[in-house]
C-alpha cells in the first residue's frame, strides 16, 4: 500500500525489517574470507589483463577463405566463349557523348546557393560550380586528352566473364637490366588516371639500378573501361583473384604489387591469398580493420607513447577527434555501402553532380585544411585537367554507380567475416604514410599481419591520391622499395641454399 | 532503387501526371505566405466549414522529404464535423522553412529547436497564443523542442513519431535488451529487438541520414540538377519507410503510397529546387549542442503517441515518459507506415480526436 502523498516513505515497516533480515542472513552465509577475497581479486585481474593479452599477442589467425579461380562474373550466356586473347584498345571520347555532356552541363537547373560564411564545411560549394562547368563544358580539350591517354600501350582481356582494361608500359632496357613486372591498382574515387605522371617516373631506365619496372596498370572491374559484374559478390577478394588471372594471363608468375585506396585492400588480399606469386607488396594506404588494431589504439589511448611514437601521435589521437572526423567524412561511404544504385542515378544522370561528389573527395582527403578554403583547395594540389582527366573516367563510360557498387560488395557479412586483415602474409611489404592520409596504423601494429614489413616511409606531406599529388616522391618509395624486396629475395635464397 | 522500377515512375511522371490538375487540387485549401524573422513561410490555413462548434488551433508539421502537402487529405477531415466531438479543428500547415513553398536561410545554424520558434513565432502571428500540434518526423522533432520551450502554450501534442532523446531512454533501451518482454510488451518486441537486427536495419537504411547530416551541399549539386536522381533519392526513402519488409521487391515498398501523391512529393521538391535547404535540417540538428540541450529537458505537455507498425523507430510508453511527462495516451496499431496522412489519413485523424479529447480532459481536471 502506497503511503499518502506527501509523506515520505518509512523504511521502519514491518515489510522492510523483513527484507533486511533476510538479507543480513543471505550475507552472513556467503560471507567470505579475507584471503579467499584477494584470491577472487587476483583472479579477476589476471582475466582483466590476459584477455587482451591474448587477444593481442596469442589468438590464432582465421583461415585463408577458399579460392575459386574460375568464378564467373559475366553474363551466362558467354560462359561457353572463354576468350583468353589479349586486344589492343584505344579509348574513345566520342562526339556524341561530348555534346551531350556538354548540353548537360551548361543546362545545368540552378544552385542552391552555400550558407553565409561557409566554405566547405557542408560539401563542395556551388559558388565553386561556374568555374567548373565553364572549363569543363569550355576549355577542357577532349580531343587532345584523348590523343595523350592514348599515347600509352592499353588492352583490354576477359578475365573470368568480364572484359578488363589496362595500360602496360615496357621500357626498352639495355643488356644487364631484368625489367621487372608491377602492378598498379587504383582506387575510388581514381582511377589509371591517377599514375599518369607516375609512369614514366616508375619505367624510367637509371643506371643507380640493375632493373627497370614494367608497369600494368588495370581500372578496376565496373570502373573506366573496364565491365562491371553482371551479378552480386564481387568484392575485394575476388578482385583480388580476378587480378592474379590477369597477371598470370600476361605471362607472369611472379610480379610486385602497388596499391592505394581500394587498390590497397585488394593488393593486400593478393598478398595474403597469393605469397607464392608476390614478389613485394607496397602500400599508400596501409590499414587493418582488426579487432585487435581496435583494442590496442582503444587501450593506447592511455598512454598514447605505447602504441604510437610521440611525433606521430597527432595521426591517431586523441581518438576522439579522429572518430570525430571520420564520422564526418564518410557519409558517402555509408551510403555507398547501403545504396549504391540509388545515388548513382542522380550522378550519372548529372555531370555537375559527378563532380560535386568526386572532387570533394580531392578537396578534403587530400589536406583536412582545405575545407575551409574557398575553392576547397582544388587549385593548391591539382590542376583543373588532372581532376576533370579523372573525372572523364566515370562520366565517359557512366560507371560511377558500378564503381560505388564496390563499397556494398565489401563492407558486408560476407566479406567483413573473412577477416583477411588478421590473416598473416610472409610477402616482404613496405608502407608509405602520406601526412593527410584517411587512416594511420603504426608499423608494430601492422606486423602482426605483415611479417616482413621491411618499411614504412612517414611524409610530413602528402594526401591521399598520392601518386597524382606527388608523384616523383611517390615513385622513389615505390623504386627504393622493389630494390629492397629484391635484396630480401636474394637474402633468402641464400639462407634456404645455406 | 531499382532502376527498372524506376524507369516506370519516370515515365508516368513525364507522361501521365497531370501537373495541372494537381497542382489545381492543393489549391482547393487556401494557402498564405508570411515573413517570420526573415523568411518567408508558406503555409495552408484551413477555417473550419461548422457553425457553433467550438474550433481548436492545429498546428501540423511536416518532415523530410515531405512538405504541408502531406495533409492534404486529412485536413478536410479535421475541418468538418466528426460524430462523437464537440469541437473541430482550425488547421495550420506550413512548410518547415527550407521545404516546399518556404524560404530557406542562407545563415548556418537553423536547427528544429529554432524552427520551432520561427513556428511559435508563426502561429502567433495569426492570432494563437495556445494551440495544438500534430507531427512526425522533423516536424515531431521540432514539436517536442516546442513542447519543451513553450509549454504553457502548446495545449497538447500528437504524434506519429514519439521520440525520447534523453541518454536514459538510450540505456533503457540497451539494458531492456538482456530481458526485452520485461521492457516491450510480447507483441511489440520485434519492433525493438534484437539490438543487432534493429542496428542492422538502421545501419543499411541511414545513409542518407549521415551524408545529409555531414555533406547536404555536395550531394545536393546531383539532386539539384537532375530529376531521375531526386527521384530515386527521395522514392526510395518513401518506399522503406511505409514498408521496411519489401526491400525485396521491385517497387521497394513504394507501393503504400498512392502514385499522385508520391509525384506531388516529389513536384513540390523539384519546383521549389529546394532539396539542398531540406536536407541542411539534418546537418544543423546534428551540429552543436543546442538540440542535445533541449532534448534533455522532460516536459508536462499532455502528449498522445501513436505507432504505426513499419515507423522508423518504436519506444515503448514508459521509455517515452522519461521525456513526456504526460503521456495521456498511446496506441500502437498493426498496420501503417511513416507517411501516416497520406497512408492511413482516416486512422490518423480518428486516434488524433480522441487524443485531443483527452487533452481537453487533462486541462480540465487541472484547472
Amino acid at each position: 500500500m502506497d503511503p499518502p502523498p506527501g509523506v515520505p516513505p518509512d523504511n521502519t515497516t514491518p515489510t522492510s525489517l523483513a527484507i533486511l533480515r533476510a538479507g543480513g542472513r543471505v550475507f552472513d552465509a556467503v560471507r567470505i574470507s579475507k584471503a579467499k577475497m584477494a584470491k577472487l581479486f587476483f583472479v579477476a585481474t589476471l582475466i582483466a589483463l590476459g584477455a587482451p593479452v591474448y587477444f593481442i599477442f596469442l589468438k590464432s589467425p582465421p583461415p585463408l577463405p577458399e579460392v575459386d579461380l574460375n568464378e564467373w562474373w559475366g553474363p551466362e550466356q558467354l560462359k561457353t566463349k572463354q576468350d583468353t586473347s589479349v586486344r589492343p584498345f584505344k579509348l574513345k571520347f566520342d562526339k556524341v557523348m561530348i555534346k551531350d555532356l556538354k548540353e548537360r552541363l551548361k543546362a545545368h537547373r540552378p544552385f542552391v546557393p552555400p550558407l553565409e560564411g561557409v566554405a566547405f564545411e557542408y560539401g563542395f560549394n556551388s559558388k565553386q560550380m561556374s568555374n567548373w562547368i565553364n572549363y569543363w563544358a569550355e576549355e577542357y580539350p577532349f580531343e587532345e586528352r584523348e590523343k595523350v591517354f592514348n599515347k600509352y600501350p592499353q588492352f583490354k582481356t576477359n578475365i573470368q566473364g568480364l572484359d578488363v582494361h589496362f595500360i602496360r608500359v615496357k621500357p626498352e632496357v639495355p643488356a644487364g637490366v631484368e625489367t621487372v613486372p608491377l602492378l598498379l591498382l587504383h582506387g575510388w574515387p581514381g582511377s589509371v588516371r591517377e599514375f599518369d605522371a607516375a609512369i614514366p617516373l616508375l619505367t624510367a631506365v637509371s643506371k643507380d639500378r640493375d632493373f627497370a619496372l614494367e608497369v600494368i596498370v588495370p581500372s578496376l572491374p565496373g570502373y573506366g573501361y573496364s565491365e562491371a559484374s553482371v551479378r552480386p559478390g564481387l568484392g575485394v577478394d575476388k578482385m583480388a583473384v580476378m587480378f592474379r588471372n590477369l597477371m598470370n594471363r600476361l605471362g607472369f608468375k611472379k610480379y610486385y604489387i602497388q596499391g592505394g585506396d581500394w587498390g590497397a585492400v585488394i593488393t593486400s588480399n593478393m598478398a595474403t591469398m597469393f605469397p607464392e606469386e608476390i614478389l613485394g607488396y607496397h602500400s599508400n594506404m596501409a590499414a587493418s580493420l582488426t579487432g585487435r588494431t581496435t583494442l590496442i589504439n582503444v587501450l593506447g589511448s592511455v598512454y598514447p607513447p605505447l602504441v604510437v611514437k610521440a611525433e606521430l601521435a597527432d595521426r591517431l589521437y586523441p581518438l576522439s577527434k579522429h572518430f570525430g572526423y571520420l564520422l564526418e567524412e564518410t557519409g558517402y561511404l555509408h551510403i555507398q555501402s547501403s545504396k549504391p544504385d540509388t545515388i548513382g542515378v542522380a550522378l550519372s544522370d548529372s555531370p555537375s553532380g559527378l563532380l560535386a561528389y568526386i572532387l570533394e573527395k580531392f578537396s578534403t582527403w587530400t589536406k583536412p585544411e582545405y575545407k575551409l578554403k574557398a575553392d576547397g583547395g582544388l587549385s593548391s594540389s591539382f590542376t583543373r585537367e588532372q581532376l576533370i582527366d579523372n573525372l572523364m573516367m566515370y562520366w565517359a563510360t557512366n560507371s560511377i554507380t558500378t564503381s560505388m557498387r564496390l563499397y556494398s560488395e565489401t563492407f558486408n557479412k560476407r566479406y567483413m567475416s573473412l577477416k583477411m586483415d588478421d590473416i598473416p602474409t610472409t610477402v616482404p611489404a613496405w608502407f608509405i604514410q602520406a601526412k593527410n592520409e584517411l587512416v594511420y596504423h603504426p608499423g608494430w601494429i601492422m606486423r602482426f599481419k605483415y611479417k616482413n614489413l621491411i618499411n614504412e616511409t612517414v611524409l610530413e606531406n602528402g594526401g591521399h591520391f598520392l601518386a597524382m599529388e606527388l608523384p616523383q616522391v611517390f615513385t622513389e618509395d615505390v623504386l627504393k622499395a622493389i630494390a629492397a624486396f629484391r635484396d630480401w629475395h636474394k637474402q633468402n635464397k641464400v639462407k634456404t641454399e645455406l | 532503387m531499382n532502376t527498372l522500377y524506376l524507369e516506370k515512375i519516370i515515365n508516368h511522371w513525364a507522361e501521365k501526371y497531370d501537373f495541372e490538375a494537381r497542382a489545381d487540387r492543393l489549391n482547393r485549401l487556401p494557402h498564405y505566405k508570411t515573413r517570420i524573422q526573415g523568411l518567408d513561410i508558406h503555409f495552408v490555413w484551413a477555417k473550419p466549414e461548422v457553425k457553433g462548434v467550438k474550433p481548436l488551433p492545429l498546428l501540423m508539421l511536416h518532415g523530410w522529404p515531405s512538405s504541408s502537402k502531406e495533409f492534404e487529405k486529412v485536413i478536410p477531415m479535421l475541418t468538418n464535423k466528426r460524430g462523437g466531438y464537440d469541437f473541430v479543428f482550425e488547421v495550420i500547415a506550413p512548410d518547415l522553412p527550407g521545404f516546399g513553398f518556404s524560404e530557406g536561410s542562407n545563415k548556418p545554424g537553423l536547427n528544429p529547436v529554432q524552427i520551432g520558434i520561427i513556428m511559435k513565432n508563426l502561429m502567433r502571428r495569426l492570432g494563437f497564443d495556445k494551440f495544438y500540434v500534430q507531427a512526425g518526423d522533423w516536424g515531431s522533432q521540432t514539436a517536442t523542442h516546442m513542447a519543451t520551450i513553450f509549454p504553457e502554450d502548446i495545449l497538447g501534442f500528437h504524434t506519429n513519431m514519439p521520440l525520447s532523446s534523453m541518454p536514459i531512454s538510450f540505456l533503457k533501451i540497451v539494458l531492456g535488451s538482456m530481458v526485452p518482454t520485461l521492457a516491450v510488451d510480447a507483441r511489440h518486441v520485434h519492433r525493438i529487438y534484437p539490438l543487432t537486427k534493429l542496428f542492422s536495419y538502421i545501419m543499411r537504411e541511414s545513409g542518407y541520414f549521415h551524408i545529409q547530416a555531414t555533406k547536404p551541399d555536395t550531394i545536393g549539386v546531383g539532386l539539384t540538377d537532375s530529376p531521375t536522381g531526386l527521384a530515386a533519392y527521395v522514392l526510395e526513402k518513401m518506399g522503406v519507410c511505409s514498408n521496411k519488409e519489401q526491400t525485396d521487391t521491385i517497387h521497394g515498398g513504394l507501393e503504400n503510397l498512392e502514385l499522385d501523391d508520391v509525384l506531388d512529393t516529389l513536384t513540390i521538391m523539384w519546383a521549389n529546387g529546394c532539396v539542398v535547404t531540406s536536407m541542411r535540417i539534418y546537418a544543423e540538428a546534428l551540429a552543436g549542442r543546442e538540440a542535445s540541450v533541449v532534448h534533455n529537458i522532460p516536459t508536462k505537455v499532455p502528449t498522445a503517441a501513436i505507432n504505426f507498425l513499419h515507423e522508423v523507430l518504436y519506444q515503448p510508453d514508459w521509455i517515452l515518459r522519461d521525456k513526456f511527462h504526460n503521456l495521456v495516451r498511446s496506441t500502437t496499431v498493426e498496420f501503417g507506415g511513416h507517411f501516416a496522412a497520406l497512408q492511413t489519413p482516416r486512422e490518423l485523424v480518428d486516434d488524433l480526436y480522441a487524443s485531443v479529447a483527452q487533452f481537453v480532459v487533462h486541462h480540465r481536471v487541472r484547472t
